[in-house]
């Protein structure tokens, strides 16, 4: 396989895996963003975008405390401070410095710069006091999270029309630990959200466990009997790609691929082939979301965390569906609080993570005690620790960090600024993800590689029933429950 | 290590039949699912949103 396909970054020897420095970025966020309980404002200078009209008025530092230094040097001191930070996660990680500082300047400005074009007023402004307030008379209303998908067709376009510059980018390509840092931010947003509404936000969680069962139990055995009976594939490559069509792409497909001790290009093939599919789905699922299921938000949001694969296209695509909805119920008349929609995503999303490391020890064990029983290197128990997504564990501590202060503690009124500040960088993370994953993309290259009949085992298993199973077991769980009314 | 393609190895096509302990993962693995999804439905009923 041609290098130019897909740059997954396989980790080098280093001191610290990528799993882990996603957690250390994403704790060093969440702590700088607590110290604003203490009064002390470290995060206010980052920069955000709100929709415009007038381009001089769409950057701003996120607290009026850093007001003075305005749009351009916030966007500058945010540059420079993920520039710093991320550079010495890659340095830990084992990666190429030098290459990342200039990949990275460039990623960070097309990424950004999509966000910027992405909040013009003509394609972002929702409501008809939001257009009266701008003074336009229409709007493709995809809200400023729009951004996203502008992104994301940036990262296409270098990809399938301009390989070479992607290639040069690869080092700063990294949706992975992007999405990682993202979802590790998030976890003191969700639980900021989840605090006011603490037996919706247990409802959620308990209903998410039905998301575990579909996408283990029932799409994993599915998915595995079409490639081996009606494909022809061979177990090797029959159980990566049922991973990763099933659980949760990139990650799964790589877990799986170490526990039944495949060859390691097998999974960095399939998971080719998850990218690109997630990009389809991305570009899709959240306006088919908003087309059907606008009265019934949390199905959609479960019903993403479901049928996208890979942490980054889902998580984020819960944010833009949340992003639709919540403008379309505006446009109704219609007041959600903001964060549900993408909490329920998020939490069926990780959920699924969580197993990983016990589905791959299950698979480990069957391969080589009955599969590939001449197999000297048996499956240990060590594997479920192993292939742990760690991650999970910086969501999990700064989820509670901030349950507990908001309810132990009464601190909901201080915690949300200090939240804001810090949802900012996960917004500019997510802006990350998306343009990475489109830089990912090369679909012209896969097709060349003869990835024909594996895509065709995807389009079956997805289009056939993985999003429709997950659509009618999100309505099973979640239709009929709404997100709280703002105020 | 050799580096597969999926052409290369399209005439490995059907060459490893289901074995029994592959079907048996199949069989139970969507049947402790489906169980277990409708008595998670049946419970989630008690559960109050």
């Amino acid at each position: 396989m041609s290098e130019a396909t897909i740059f997954l970054n396989v980790e080098r020897p280093g001191t610290l895996t990528e799993d882990w420095s996603s957690v250390l970025v994403g704790l060093l966020v969440f702590v700088l963003a607590l110290l604003g309980l203490a009064g002390v404002d470290l995060l206010g200078w980052a920069a955000t975008t709100s929709v415009w009209v007038d381009p001089t008025q769409a950057l701003g530092p996120v607290s009026k405390t850093y007001s003075y230094l305005g749009g351009a040097s916030a966007l500058v001191a945010t540059f420079l401070a993920l520039l710093t930070t991320l550079s010495l996660a890659v340095w830990a990680t084992g990666g190429d410095l030098k290459r990342f500082v200039l990949a990275f300047t460039v990623v960070f400005a097309i990424a950004y710069a999509s966000w910027f074009v992405g909040s013009y007023a003509h394609f972002a402004a929702v409501t008809p006091a939001d257009l009266s307030k701008f003074g336009i008379s229409w709007s493709l209303k995809l809200t400023n999270e729009g951004g996203f998908i502008f992104a994301l067709l940036a990262g296409l376009i270098i990809a399938n029309f301009f390989p070479r510059f992607a290639e040069w980018l690869r080092e700063a390509i990294r949706p992975e630990l992007y999405i990682k840092i993202a979802i590790v931010i998030l976890g003191g947003f969700i639980a900021a959200t989840a605090a006011g509404k603490l037996n919706l936000a247990s409802s959620v969680l308990l209903r998410g466990v039905a998301a575990i069962i579909e996408a283990y139990l029932i799409y994993w055995a599915v998915v595995y009997f079409v490639a081996r009976k009606y494909f022809g594939f061979t177990r090797e490559w029959a159980a990566p790609l049922a991973s990763g069509i099933s659980i949760c792409g990139v990650a799964a497909s790589i877990s799986t691929g170490g526990a039944i001790r495949a060859r390691p290009q097998v999974a960095v093939l399939v998971s080719s082939l998850v990218v690109i599919f997630a990009v389809v789905e991305v570009l899709i699922l959240p306006f088919l979301a908003q087309t059907f299921l606008s009265h019934e938000p949390l199905v959609a949001a479960a019903w993403l965390g479901l049928a996208v694969k890979t942490d980054g296209a889902a998580v984020a695509a819960g944010g833009i569906t949340e992003s639709l909805l919540l403008a379309q119920a505006a446009s109704e008349g219609v007041k959600y609080e903001p964060g549900w929609i993408l909490a329920t995503t998020t939490t069926v999303k990780v959920f699924i993570d969580v197993f990983i490391g016990v589905w791959s020890f299950v698979l480990a064990y069957i391969w080589t005690n009955h599969i590939n029983a001449e197999e000297t290197n048996k499956a240990k128990l060590g594997e479920i620790w192993e292939r742990f997504p760690k991650f999970i564990l910086g969501f999990i501590l700064t989820f509670s960090i901030v349950l507990a202060l908001a309810l132990g503690g009464g601190l909901t009124q201080k915690l949300a600024p200090a939240i804001a500040e810090a949802n900012t960088f996960r917004v500019i993370f997510f802006i990350l993800t998306f343009f990475s994953i489109g830089v990912l993309s090369n679909f012209r290259k896969l097709w060349e590689e003869g990835l024909a009949r594996l895509a065709a085992v995807y389009v079956v298993s997805l289009f056939g029933f993985v999003i429709w199973v997950g659509l009618a077991i999100s309505w099973v769980f979640f239709a009929g429950v709404k997100p709280p009314l703002a105020g | 290590m050799s580096e597969p393609s999926i052409k290369d190895e399209a005439k490995l096509r059907f060459s490893e039949p289901l074995l029994a302990i592959e079907k048996k993962l199949i069989i139970w693995s969507l049947s402790v699912g489906v169980v277990s999804l409708v008595l998670l439905a049946a419970l989630s009923r008690y559960i109050p949103s």
